[in-house]
C-alpha cells in the first residue's frame, strides 16, 4: 500500500465538525442529541447493549476447564480473565467496564445469554429468584448492529446483532424503564467487517496495479471507491443503530440511554500492525459511524459518550491513565494457542486467564493486567476496562445521572 | 469613481421614473449583447470530511458564456445597469493528493449583476471608458458530482466592479468591452457515504466583449 497516494483520511477534520454542536442543517452529524433527563436517576438495573467491549460472559463456555461447557471456565470475557466458577460476579478481578460501572453503582449485571456452538441458555440468572432479573448484560463478542453473522459467527459464537438484543430485552422485560441506566455500544464489528472487505480489495488492486494492469491513478480511484463502499457500510450500520434507539428504546420507555461512539481502531495493536493508510481507513471507518450515528440522534433525549475523544486521550497520554504498555498484548498467543490444545491460534483474550500461578495462565511473561492497556490485538486488559470505566462515569456525572 | 450606495442607486432610478428629458435626449437606455470569458481563480479552505486525503483541494474551470444587458441612463454619465448570462457549466477537478479523482463537480451558475455605472466623457464622444460597481448574485443550480448523490451549494452575495468601455459606431450601435471583479462564495456540503464541507472562493474575473444598441 505505501507505494500509493494515501487514501486516507484524517482524523481532524470529522472531530471539529462533531464539536460544532450547535448544529448546521445543511451538514449531516453537526447536531447534538437533546432532551436527556439532567436529574440524578435511581438505577436498579445496568442494561447494556454491544459487542465483545461489553460482553459479561457470553461465551464462558467455551473455556469450560473441563472442555465439557460447565464451569468452572477459566476465560470467558474478552479481558484478562480470572478464573470463574460460573457463579455471576463471584470474583472481583477480569471484570469489563460495564461490571465495573455496575458495581460501583451497587448493581448486578448478568450475561442476557450464555453459550457456544449452538447451545445456549437465555437469562442463566432466571435459576436464581434473588438475581432473576440482573440479566441484562446484552454485548456478545463478535456481534454487529443488524447483521447476525458477526464475526466469529461460523465458529460458534452467537452474535447476535444489537437490533436483536433489543428486541430481546423488549420481549423478555416487556419495556425499559426509568431505572434501567441503558447503554448501548455497538458497531466496531462493523468496522472489521468492512475493514476486512476493503482490504482484501486492496490487495487486490494494488497487485493490479503492481503488474502494471492498471496505472497508479486508476489504483487510487479503485481504492478511492473501495473505501467508499465500506464507509457506505459503517453510515448503514450507525443509521440502522440511531433507528432503533429511537423506535425500540426510546419508544419503549428508556430514559437515561447513553449512547456510545466509537474509539479510533488504529489505536490499538491490531491497528499498529497495519501500514499508515490502511490506520487511516479504519480510523475513517469509525468517524464515518459516528458522524451518522449523532446525525441519527439529533435532537434525541439521549446523552452521547464520546470514546473517539476519550480512548484518543487514553493512547496518547498513557501515563496519565496508569498505563506503562499499550503497544503489546498482555496475553500471549503461544500460551493460549497451547492452552486450548492448538485450537486457538490468534492469542484472543476470550481464553485468556491472569490468575497468578494456574496452570492455564495465559499471560506474557512480565505483563501487569492493571498498567498494560491491552489484553490482545483490540481488547482491553482489567486495568483498561477500569479507565474505560472511570471515564464513563465522569461522563455520567457531567450528564447528572450518577 | 463615485461612490454610492444602493439606497442611492434607488434613489436616482425613482427620481427617473419621471423622463429624465436630458438623458432620453442622448438615448436613455442601453441594451447590449456580448460573449463573456468567466475566469475563475478559486481558492478553497480545504475540504473537510471523512474519506478525503489530506491536502485534497479542487480547482474550478472558466467557463465561456453569452450575457445580455441592459443598461439605463439617469444622466449623460450614468446609469443602472442590469447583466444576466445564460448560465454556464463549471467544472471542478480534485487536485492535490486527490488529483487521481479527476473531475468532481460540475455546476450552472446563474449569476445576475446590478451595477451602477460612471460613464466619462460627453455622449458625442465615440470612445467612453466606464467604471461601475455594485452587487453580483449567484446561485448555483445543475449539481452534478461523482464523489455525493447530493451537494448543495449556498447562494453568493457579494460586491461587482468593472471596467470598460463603449465605441459608438453610429448614434445608436456601438461596440462594449469590459473586465468585472466578482466576490463568489460558496458553502458546499457534500452527502453521500460521508459529509464532505468546503467553502470555495471563486474570485472570478470576467472579460467581455459585444455590441451595444442605444434607444
Amino acid at each position: 500500500m505505501r507505494s500509493f497516494r494515501l487514501v486516507v483520511p484524517w482524523a481532524v477534520s470529522a472531530v471539529l465538525l462533531a464539536a460544532c454542536g450547535g448544529g448546521d442543517p445543511d451538514v449531516p452529524g453537526s447536531g447534538a442529541p437533546a432532551g436527556a433527563p439532567t436529574d440524578k436517576g435511581t438505577f436498579t438495573a445496568i442494561v447494556s447493549f454491544g459487542d465483545s467491549l461489553s460482553d459479561v460472559g457470553t461465551y464462558a463456555p467455551a473455556t469450560s476447564l473441563a472442555g465439557n461447557g460447565t464451569p468452572p471456565f477459566f476465560g470467558g470475557k474478552f479481558t484478562t480473565n480470572e478464573t470463574s466458577n460460573g457463579v455471576p460476579d463471584a470474583n472481583p478481578l477480569g471484570k469489563v467496564w460495564v461490571e465495573d460501572v455496575a458495581a460501583d453503582l451497587g448493581i448486578l449485571v448478568t450475561p442476557a445469554e450464555v453459550g457456544f456452538g449452538g447451545t445456549s441458555v437465555k437469562c442463566p440468572a432466571a435459576a436464581n429468584p434473588a438475581i432473576a432479573s440482573t440479566c441484562t448484560g446484552y454485548g456478545q463478542g463478535g456481534s454487529r448492529v443488524t447483521d447476525p453473522n458477526g464475526i466469529g459467527h461460523a465458529g460458534g459464537a452467537l452474535t447476535v446483532p444489537v437490533v436483536t438484543q433489543i428486541a430481546n430485552h423488549l420481549a423478555r422485560f416487556g419495556s425499559f424503564k426509568a431505572s434501567d441506566l441503558i447503554f448501548v455500544y455497538a458497531g466496531s464489528n462493523d468496522v472489521f467487517t468492512q475493514f476486512g472487505t476493503f482490504a482484501a480489495a486492496a490487495a487486490q488492486i494494488q497487485a493490479q496495479a503492481a503488474n502494471g494492469t492498471i496505472s497508479a491513478d486508476e489504483a487510487n480511484r479503485q481504492l478511492f471507491a473501495a473505501q467508499n463502499t465500506a464507509l457506505a457500510g459503517m453510515k448503514q450500520a450507525a443509521q440502522e443503530l440511531a433507528t432503533d434507539i429511537r423506535t425500540q428504546i426510546l419508544a419503549n420507555g428508556g430514559k437515561y440511554v447513553a449512547v456510545m461512539t466509537l474509539s479510533d481502531i488504529a489505536d490499538t495493536p491490531f491497528g499498529n500492525s497495519l501500514p499508515a493508510d490502511a490506520r487511516g481507513v479504519l480510523t475513517a471507518l469509525s468517524q464515518n459511524f459516528n458522524v451518522w450515528l449523532r446525525d441519527g440522534l439529533a435532537g434525541q433525549p439521549v446523552q452521547i459518550i464520546d470514546t473517539f475523544a476519550l480512548f484518543k486521550d487514553a493512547y496518547q497520554n498513557p501515563a496519565k491513565f496508569g498505563f506503562v504498555n499499550n503497544t503489546t498484548p498482555a496475553c500471549d498467543v503461544a500460551k493460549i494457542q497451547a492452552i486450548t490444545g492448538g485450537q486457538v491460534t490468534d492469542g484472543s483474550s476470550l481464553f485468556c486467564n491472569a490468575t497468578p500461578g494456574a496452570p492455564y495462565n495465559g499471560l506474557t511473561a512480565g505483563a501487569d493486567v492493571n498498567t498494560w492497556q491491552f489484553a490482545d490485538s483490540v481488547h482491553p486488559t482489567t486495568g483498561g476496562h477500569k479507565v474505560i470505566a472511570a471515564a464513563f462515569e465522569a461522563q455520567l456525572q457531567a450528564f447528572g445521572w450518577i | 469613481m463615485h461612490s454610492m450606495t444602493l439606497p442611492g442607486v434607488a434613489a436616482t432610478a425613482l427620481a427617473c421614473l419621471a423622463p429624465c428629458a436630458l438623458a432620453q435626449s442622448q438615448g436613455a437606455n442601453v441594451v447590449k449583447l456580448g460573449i463573456t470569458e468567466y475566469t475563475t481563480h478559486a481558492k478553497t479552505n480545504g475540504i473537510s470530511g471523512v474519506g478525503i486525503p489530506p491536502g485534497a483541494d479542487v480547482d474550478v474551470s472558466n467557463a465561456t458564456t453569452v450575457i445580455f444587458v441592459y443598461e439605463r441612463l439617469f444622466t449623460p454619465n450614468v446609469g443602472l445597469e442590469f447583466v444576466i448570462g445564460v448560465p454556464p457549466k463549471l467544472k471542478a477537478t480534485a487536485t492535490g493528493s486527490a488529483a487521481f479523482l479527476g473531475e468532481v463537480l460540475t455546476v450552472k451558475n446563474v449569476s445576475p449583476t446590478l451595477l451602477l455605472n460612471y460613464h466619462f466623457f460627453s455622449p458625442t464622444d465615440a470612445l467612453r471608458p466606464y467604471v461601475g460597481a455594485g452587487i453580483n448574485y449567484t446561485r448555483f443550480t445543475s449539481v452534478h458530482s461523482s464523489l455525493a448523490p447530493d451537494v448543495q451549494l449556498g447562494y453568493s452575495t457579494g460586491l461587482a466592479i468593472q471596467a470598460g468601455v463603449n465605441y459608438a459606431i453610429t448614434k445608436d450601435v456601438g461596440l462594449f468591452a469590459s473586465i468585472a471583479k466578482l466576490d463568489v462564495k460558496s458553502k458546499v456540503v457534500a452527502t453521500g457515504a460521508t459529509v464532505l464541507t468546503t467553502t470555495v472562493d471563486f474570485r472570478p474575473i470576467v472579460y467581455s466583449a459585444g455590441v451595444s444598441y442605444q434607444f
